[in-house]
């Protein structure tokens, strides 16, 4: 006979505490508020993360780690008061309610009613065992073929760095709404580093790959073959990459990864608190024309196995898939409950956090372009004299002035549209709000991005997606050594 | 700023200290407890059938408070704790984290590190540092400041309140505020190792901050300022702190881009500091002996101008970068890493002494700085006829293996030795090993603000990607 396991039982199982406890916890965390409106939640999480690395053809380092703890968060209005703990106990919650609310006091009478999270919580990534309990010399056997799948790949490759991460965590929120949510998350990522070199010149590829899914599909044969090749071939031609040019070029991006623009140059500048505040470049521009009518962006945190979805965000939200940009006109910002309730605006699922130690934040989940209807072949033929940029190293971006900076570690230049050689250190620098006025194709391969990338805030990282798919802009800024 | 990154980013350790020591005064309190722990988990490697191993434990307490537009934004308190174990079975090693303390827990812990280790493979150059090699004393750097505690959080809310309030009435420009913060942590460090050393210290660190959002038109342009200390007597005033937020957000205001072309560029404090921390990076052992760097090969070699000194002082009494051993127990000297622009030394923890064959002097830094020249910041803009003041860069444009520098970059155009008005926009580019060769002038305005500190420099030619 199989016992399905509730949220009470594993919140009971994980930290020996009852829901009734833990409600009599948040009551008392909100009491006595003179008539002000206080809310409160207390976010759970249990778990283990790993990680396995291989360099220079040894096993370098095998680690794992145990997170257990828990923060009590009191929210009145636009005050928030916030504890956390690393050892859960009934003391230890009763303790960080106190501190949590301290800042009761400080409330300026203004008293938004909090929305409820509504809706079903999704089932995106049903995995049948942690990733985490496979067994380790699985895991060292796979990282010792793609260091001999990319060393055979070219006598050039001298070193290999590579890597394969695993998690499960399962997180609780409780709220004083008195609901209790419980979510397990899986994360798996493979990553590949090659090393090349060519007399004295060297050069780095790198590539890499993952989501919240199965260990076995983390580790199909056909998927790190293909990223092994992938970074080795990056690394082999960077080693004849010329410096890139500076100047204003009409520049081609790559579908997938590249999508960190859009991340950038509007997802960043949409999200809630920016714009409640009024710190945003796009702050009070709703419904105003801020891209090219070719322009359609998506933060869509319910797609099934991809890194940046969520069953529900940290404060118990279901995710939803929210149009940020409707050919060119701004329809949407990225919500937490607690800017969404201040802003009358309604709840998108994405209040997220790193983990137990902070207090939520309107974040970013999967982020992307929409299709449109040029073949890739067709747009970089348009192109007389530019750049095809395909791979990116990160991207950064000023919410208030609104621009922008990434970095491309692979690029080509095209001329009379044709691709001719590869070029390396393009940094390409915009403004956000003007950029996407001159985005003047859009490709119709939309894709997203393999699921590598980590979205940093006021010193909270999350793990998010991108996508895009190929497009032309023209006139961007390219900062280039020659 | 918002960053994306295909690496993961770890929360940022800020940590102070104070010194106790093992073989003078005997810790106290919970310091004591603490090293209780850090020699159980030793005793019970050694029992269970390690044949090393290392324990670090920190626990921390911190208060963070962020005021905007004159009221209480948000208060946070936390206490922090984490064990880290790392354990060896010959060449064969693991390593686990836990925040449960509990004796049975940490033995359950010892035994599945174990587990892990002899499940994993064997590295020929992983272990330890020598006895020999650890630190023989714990100094007292005089890394804690009761003072800081005894703050009441009324008196800790004043004081961002004051420096919010200061750089919103320096300038009418000042249209808006992203808030200002008073943060201060602090607690106890341990660690041990199989190879009989055991020390701990405790310290803490305050800090003061505040944003303001300045507009003219539609235009709106962000700038902060921060001032971080170990004693709060340390800590800039209110009045400070808000003017230099005002006048760097109020300065980039009316900021447009110029044309490409190759010019002088003057880094100020904050970004020289920076390229320092990118420079010496690449002098890392490990990355030297993975072939990683643009320093491999360097050693004994000119890598920089003659003007260009670098020096590394963890044992500074005090400052934000001062410690008492590193993370691995060695003993923290101050050292030159680069004099009159030759590299005197790479950073080398005990792995990479093995592989490249050299004792270890730690591979990490503190107090990092690029020693003072004799010429002011005004002076040295003064000598730029047409260039690039520069305040701000962005992105992850550098690349460690072949020193390639290509980053977004705002600050204020330099004509005929004066600033004359704001950029941005634009990019900068070069390669690192160029750059430190024409640095052709360094300031008389070296600070120690943090972990990393430089004067102004100048840098004769950089590639600027404008229109």
């Amino acid at each position: 006979m199989i016992i399905l396991a509730t949220p009470e039982s594993e919140l009971y199982r994980l930290f020996g505490l009852s829901h009734t406890q833990v409600q009599t916890v948040l009551g008392d965390a909100i009491k006595n508020t003179g008539g002000k409106n206080a809310t409160g939640d207390i976010f759970f999480q249990a778990g283990a993360s790993q990680g396995i690395s291989l360099d220079q053809g040894v096993i370098k380092s095998t680690s794992q780690s145990t997170t257990n703890g828990a923060g009590v968060r009191v929210v009145v209005a636009d005050k928030t008061g916030y504890s956390h703990t690393d050892h859960v106990n009934i003391t230890n919650l009763r303790k960080c309610a106190r501190i949590a609310r301290a800042i009761i006091e400080h409330s300026n009478g203004a008293t938004n009613v909090p929305l409820a999270a509504s809706g079903e919580q999704h089932n995106l990534y049903p995995v049948t065992s942690s990733p985490v309990d496979a067994e380790l010399s699985d895991k060292i056997a796979i990282l010792k073929k793609i260091d001999k799948i990319c060393r055979d790949y070219d006598p050039r490759i001298i070193n290999v760095s590579t890597s394969i991460s695993c998690e499960q965590q399962i997180v609780f929120i409780a709220t004083s709404l008195g609901d209790l949510f419980m979510d397990v998350r899986p994360l798996v990522r493979l990553n590949v580093a090659c090393l090349a070199q060519d007399g004295t010149r060297r050069e780095n590829g790198s590539s890499g790959y993952g989501g919240r899914y199965d260990f076995s599909v983390l580790v199909s044969e056909d998927n790190y073959t293909s990223h092994a090749h992938l970074a080795a071939k990056q690394a082999i031609d960077l080693l004849s990459a010329r410096p890139a040019p500076a100047g204003e070029f009409d520049v081609v991006l790559g579908s997938g990864w590249p999508g960190v623009l859009i991340h950038e140059a509007v997802g960043h500048g949409l999200e809630g608190d920016f714009n409640r505040k009024g710190t945003s470049a796009f702050s009070s521009r709703m419904f105003e024309a801020v891209a090219s009518p070719l322009v359609t962006v998506v933060d869509d945190g319910t797609l099934a196995d991809r890194r940046g979805s969520l069953n529900i965000d940290d404060e118990g939200t279901p995710t939803t898939k929210t149009t940020l940009i409707e050919k060119g006109k701004l329809v949407g910002y990225i919500q937490d409950k607690q800017n969404a309730t201040l802003m009358g605006a309604k709840l998108t699922g994405n209040g997220r956090r790193q983990d137990y130690r902070f207090a939520p934040m309107p974040r970013m989940t999967n982020t992307y372009m929409a299709g449109g209807d040029h073949t890739p072949a067709e747009i970089i033929r348009s192109v007389k004299r530019g750049i095809f940029a395909e791979t990116f190293g990160g991207g950064q971006v000023d919410i208030t002035n609104g621009d922008f900076t990434f970095s491309a570690t692979c690029a080509y230049m095209i001329e009379n549209g044709e691709i001719t050689h590869a070029i390396k250190g393009a940094t390409l620098i915009g403004n956000g709000p003007k950029a996407l006025h001159n985005v003047t194709m859009v490709g119709n391969d939309e894709a997203l991005d393999r699921g590598v990338g980590t979205c940093g805030k006021n010193g909270q990282g999350v793990p998010v997606g991108v996508g895009m798919p190929t497009i032309r802009i023209n006139g961007v800024t390219v900062g280039g050594q020659s | 700023m918002k960053t994306i990154n295909k690496t993961s980013k770890k929360p940022s350790a800020k940590t102070a200290r104070k010194a106790t020591s093992k073989a003078g005064t005997k810790p106290k309190g919970a310091a004591a407890v603490l090293e209780g722990i850090a020699k159980y988990i030793v005793d019970e490697a050694a029992k269970l059938g390690a044949t090393d191993c290392e324990v670090s434990i920190s626990t921390s307490e911190s208060v963070d408070i962020a005021v905007r537009l004159g009221e209480v934004e948000q208060l946070e308190g936390a206490q922090t704790r984490g064990v880290h174990l790392q354990v060896y079975v010959g060449q064969k090693s693991a390593t686990t984290s836990t925040s449960d303390f509990r004796r049975p827990a940490l033995r359950k812990l010892v035994k599945a590190t174990i587990a892990m280790a002899v499940a994993s493979e064997a590295d020929p150059f992983a272990g330890l540092p020598e006895t020999h090699h650890l630190a023989k004393h714990v100094p007292d750097l005089g890394l804690y400041d009761p003072a800081i505690d005894a703050m009441p959080v009324e008196k800790k809310i004043q004081l961002a309140i004051e420096t919010e309030q200061a750089a919103r009435r320096a300038d009418m420009r000042i249209t808006n505020s992203e808030g200002a913060g008073f943060s201060n942590g602090g607690g106890i460090v341990v660690y041990a190792n199989s190879r009989g050393f055991i020390g701990s210290y405790r310290g803490n660190y305050c800090s003061l901050n505040v944003g303001v959002v300045a507009s003219e038109g539609t235009e709106m342009q962000t700038n902060s300022w921060h001032s971080a200390s170990r004693t709060l007597a340390g800590l800039e005033s209110p009045e400070h702190i808000g003017a230099m937020a005002t006048a760097r957000a109020v300065r980039q205001l009316g900021a447009r881009k110029v044309k490409s072309q190759v010019v002088p560029v003057v880094f100020d404090q904050q970004m020289a500091a920076r390229l320092l921390s990118q420079f010496v990076g690449a002098a890392s052992g490990r990355s030297i002996d993975r072939k990683s760097s643009f320093l491999v090969g360097k050693l004994d070699q000119v890598v920089a101008s003659k003007l260009v000194t670098i020096v590394d002082d963890p044992t500074m009494v005090g400052k934000l970068g001062s410690k008492p051993f590193d993370g691995e127990g060695l003993p923290l000297k101050r050292r030159t890493i680069v004099k009159e622009g030759k590299l005197e030394t790479y950073l080398i923890d005990a792995y990479a002494g093995r592989k490249l064959k050299c004792d270890p002097n730690s591979g990490s830094t503190g107090n990092l700085h690029l020693q003072a020249g004799d010429k002011t910041p005004e002076e040295i803009i003064a000598s730029v006829k047409n260039g690039l003041y520069l305040t701000s860069v962005s992105g992850p444009g550098f690349n460690a293996l072949t020193g390639d520098y290509s980053l977004g970059a705002a600050g204020i155009w330099i004509e005929d030795g004066k600033l004359a008005y704001p950029v941005s926009g634009i990019t900068v580019a070069s390669n690192l090993l160029d750059m430190f060769a024409g640095i052709i002038a360094v300031g008389s305005d070296l600070e120690f603000r943090g972990g990393t500190n430089s004067p102004t420099i100048l840098i004769d030619k950089m590639t600027i990607g404008g229109e």
